[in-house]
């Protein structure tokens, strides 16, 4: 169970270590293409390489998000529930959480099957989409496993909720 | 048997009157009612028209309408019917597309069976406010673009390409960010653009853009066989005229609009201007057609 | 089941999960592919879930999310909106509720440089919480109006909403924009007034800070002068054609990242970390904009809307009967919806009702973005609000929604005004 953490941490670090590099890419792209646009050379593609980073940055953040409780709640009755009640239903939600991010991983891979077969690529750069598909497929088994890995913690009597801090 | 078309655009777009109704009317009558077709607007299916074509063939809806501009890569060949030159300005794209289908443009849509292939009014320049008369008049300049080919063009005429959200275009003309765009005339109605464009120049052959409708092969071949004969060659043809002379009809509006109006100059280019531009773009559609070996489905689209 | 039952059973259902704490993203996402499943089978709920999913994260305008996030935290770690709030508080500290009244002027600052209430929201979120914090203001005032002065970003032009609202209804981009001025300042108002009301009742919600000297405010301004000119140089690089508002982002995000490193208030460490949590509020703020794009298309196979619609076209309730009615479905549609994805579905429907009853279109343009504003900040699926949460983590969702209501009542009033005097949307347009 503990290798089984860390190995999930690292994953997890891994997939935010991607989605902040490019972030800051991003920034990058965008500056040299406002710069060079206004002394009439703009960085070719730039739009091609900024919506593909995006994917990047929305979706390796994903498990990390989870990882520090990041996704938000309706917290109306949390404290009138009893605890064992909160639990439980901390539990589901992660399990739910699993099942779509798995679902969300099958649905894309088969589009990027596809997107093979159909030689899908953005216009300019010609970076295919395939790729990025597949990047999202990455990310949310990462996703899945770091919500297996609430639910597994939260059953063997972890606290609910993780350290604020840790942001 | 209910047939779902996927329509990203808003139930009064002209792909309603002008396609998806015959369609319906046709399908209807052809099986006495035993197949319907239902239309999802407004991207009720899926929003972005960028993914009707896997759309279609994941079967979320059974047909859609979509353009190739958008996933240029899976359509090299059909692509060329929107290069600048490729056809003449008053040669319709629907002829065109269908001529070149069968021998050069089929295998660039696996998995479906095509309904409808037809092309918009001609790009023309649309300006802020500079007086274009010849590609010098555009060096320097800002342009909004929609694709890789659109691009080169406007760097061959010396301009800068500039991608940019259609959404975007109306603040993009009124604060400078854009010098212009190339696009139809249609804009100017269907994303307001008549408010903040200052000149229009036409007559110069800058292309055109292309659609298509398809549907999910699987469906097609389990459609009963009035369904099918209700579907056949001349109803396509019919389908893909119908489509692009609303296109068309919707930028002439647009056009005479403009003319009318006080705010913008409609120029229309002389001869000599023309030939100018011509000079100027002809490299660009020739290294594209060297570039994707498009030398027969050009031929074939302008039927030689 | 007929459809439309189960579009309403499926709100229902919505409801329950989001009422027992299940994750406001996870929530919809169950319910929208279930009920997409259901009315049009497995391949189109499969479909759609990985179309939209894709094309989302992939939207070339939505790039603005991560970007003002990055701007807001790193203008945090260097201590930018400190000093900000520094000057705010020498000058108008005083005053009980300064500070949340200067942050709707933020807001309706930003919102002039930005189409989005999402950006609005996150942005000023990131900046203003921890500030009227520092200052004991209660996370009530302080969470509420943020989440309600980010939504002046589609009132305030240039603002994505009236761009929709004007293709789909082919109306002039230009006008709708006029038209949104005033009642955009009309709205702000309201809500200084809200605040000054709520901290005359409740003293302590913005306590009043010391008297200070005019050398106090020189300096405290002198502090703030490079927060300043990133938001003048960000927003005159729009309305001057250097950058488009969505660059916008990028380019105040980098300026920010340089004055810190210039300035030597930004280390390698602290900007790596800043960016690392930008990443994980995008995450969060994403994937409910994501699923909220699932609940659209089943709402709308469940023909829910046009059912409602069609009813009301029957009833016959005259011009102001009619009008009411429909912004109350706006409102109710809003609490669970998307605004902008619910405009392309319902406006079509409305459009020939309002015209044929002679309404004004640019007037009831105005109305309905006000409305969809409204939904922004109502329960159970506040946009707004969960975007205030994913920056103020350790305030309840509760808290936030309480503390939005007294501003939901001023856009209440706003929309009346508006109502009863068309004049206040339709003047200005009527000048051009
Ligand atoms: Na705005
Ligand atoms: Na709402």
């Amino acid at each position: 169970m503990e290798a089984l953490t860390r190995w999930t941490d690292r994953l997890i670090g891994l997939s935010a270590f991607v989605g902040t590099a490019g972030l800051l890419f991003v920034v990058g792209v965008i500056l040299v293409d406002v710069i060079g646009r206004n002394f009439g050379r703009p960085l070719y593609g730039a739009q091609d390489m900024v919506t593909m980073t995006m994917v990047l940055i929305v979706f390796g953040g994903m498990a990390l998000c989870d990882r520090l409780d990041g996704h938000i709640v309706v917290d109306i009755f949390e404290g009138s529930f009893p605890e064992w009640l909160n639990r439980v239903i901390d539990i589901a939600s992660a399990l739910l959480g699993a099942v779509i991010f798995a679902l969300i991983a099958w649905a894309i891979w088969n589009s990027a099957q596809l997107s093979q077969m159909l030689n899908l690529s953005t216009n300019l750069l010609r970076l295919p989409l395939a790729w990025f598909q597949y990047a999202v497929v990455a990310f949310s088994g990462v996703t899945v496993l770091a919500l297996l890995m609430r639910a597994g913690l939260l059953l063997a009597g972890a606290p609910r909720k993780s350290a604020e801090g840790a942001l | 048997q209910e047939l779902r078309y996927a329509n990203w655009a808003a139930p009064m777009h002209t792909i309603t009157a002008s396609q998806i109704e015959p369609l319906a009317e046709a399908l209807e009558e052809g099986t006495g009612g035993a197949v319907t077709l239902r239309a999802f607007h407004g991207g009720e299916l899926g929003a972005g028209p960028a993914d009707q074509y896997v759309r279609v063939v994941q079967g979320t809806a059974e047909m859609g309408w979509g353009l190739p501009g958008y996933t240029s890569s899976q359509f090299p060949k059909s692509m060329i019917v929107e290069l600048p030159g490729a056809l003449e300005l008053d040669q319709p794209a629907h002829e065109a597309m269908w001529r070149a289908f069968e021998g050069e443009l089929a295998s660039e849509f696996p998995m479906t069976e095509v309904l409808a292939l037809w092309g918009s009014e001609p790009n023309v320049l649309m300006m802020r406010d500079r007086e274009i008369r010849a590609p010098e008049d555009l060096r320097g300049l800002k342009i909004r673009v929609s694709g890789a080919a659109a691009a080169e063009a406007i760097e061959a005429l010396g301009a800068t390409p500039v991608q940019l959200p259609i959404t975007q275009v109306y603040n993009g003309l009124q604060t400078g960010l854009i010098d212009g765009l190339v696009s139809g005339a249609s804009v100017m109605s269907d994303f307001k653009l008549d408010e903040v464009v200052g000149t229009m120049s036409l007559g110069a052959n800058l292309g055109r853009l292309s659609f298509f409708t398809v549907m999910n092969k699987a469906a097609y071949d389990g459609l009963p066989d009035e369904a099918k004969a209700a579907l056949d060659t001349e109803m396509r043809a019919e389908l893909s005229r119908r489509a692009e002379e609303a296109w068309k009809a919707t930028a002439d509006a647009g056009i005479d609009a403009a003319r009318a109006s006080d705010r913008t100059t409609v120029i229309d280019l002389s001869e000599d201007e023309i030939a100018a531009f011509d000079a100027a773009l002809a490299p660009v559609t020739d290294a594209y057609i060297a570039d994707v070996g498009g030398e027969a489905a050009l031929a074939a689209m302008r039927g030689q | 089941m007929s459809p439309v039952l189960a579009g309403t059973l499926g709100l229902v259902i919505l409801l329950v999960l989001l009422l027992i704490r299940v994750p406001v993203a996870f929530a919809m996402f169950a319910v929208g592919f279930s009920g997409i499943w259901l009315l049009n089978g497995l391949p189109a709920a499969m479909g759609l879930l990985s179309s939209e999913t894709f094309a989302l994260a992939s939207n070339a305008e939505l790039i603005v999310v991560p970007l003002f996030i990055l701007m807001g935290n790193v203008a945090s770690v260097t201590g930018m909106s400190r000093k900000l709030y520094d000057a705010a508080y020498a000058c108008i500290g005083q005053i009980r509720g300064g500070l949340a009244s200067a942050t709707v002027i933020g807001c309706g600052g930003f919102a002039a440089l930005s189409g989005s209430s999402v950006a609005s929201a996150l942005t000023m979120g990131r900046t203003a919480l921890a500030e009227m914090d520092r200052f004991n203001y209660s996370p009530r005032l302080s969470t509420g109006v943020v989440a309600a002065g980010g939504t002046l970003g589609i009132l305030i032009p240039p603002s994505t909403g009236f761009v929709i609202y004007a293709i789909l209804t082919q109306q002039s981009i230009g006008r709708l924009f006029m038209a949104g001025v005033l009642p955009g300042i009309l709205l702000l108002t309201l809500f200084i007034l809200t605040v000054m009301l709520l901290c005359w009742i409740w003293p302590e919600m913005g306590p009043k800070g010391p008297a200070t000297t005019m050398a106090e405010k020189g300096r405290a301004f002198v502090g703030a002068i490079p927060i300043l000119s990133v938001v003048l140089v960000t927003i005159g690089g729009i309305y001057g054609g250097i950058f488009s508002p969505t660059e916008a982002a990028g380019v105040g995000a980098a300026l920010v990242i340089l004055i810190g490193a210039l300035g030597r208030s930004l280390t390698l460490a602290s900007f790596w970390q800043a960016a690392r949590s930008s990443i994980v509020t995008t995450a969060s703020v994403m994937l409910i904009l994501i699923a909220a794009h699932l609940i659209n298309p089943f709402i709308a196979l469940s023909h829910l809307p046009a059912e409602v619609s069609g009813m009301l076209v029957t009833l016959d309730l005259g011009l102001y009967g009619t009008l009411l009615v429909i912004l109350a479905i706006y409102l109710v549609l809003g609490c669970f919806l998307e605004g902008l994805a619910m405009l392309v579905l319902t406006l079509p429907i409305f459009m020939p009702v309002i015209l044929q009853l002679g309404i004004d279109p640019i007037w009831f343009g105005v109305l309905v973005v006000l409305t969809l504003e409204m939904g922004l900040i109502s329960p159970p699926v506040g946009i707004n609000v969960f975007i205030v949460k994913s920056v103020a983590r350790n305030v309840p969702l509760s808290e936030i929604f309480r503390g939005v209501t007294p501003f939901w009542f001023a856009m209440l009033l706003c929309l009346l005004i508006i109502i009863a005097v068309p004049q206040i949307a339709l003047w200005l347009p009527g000048m051009m």
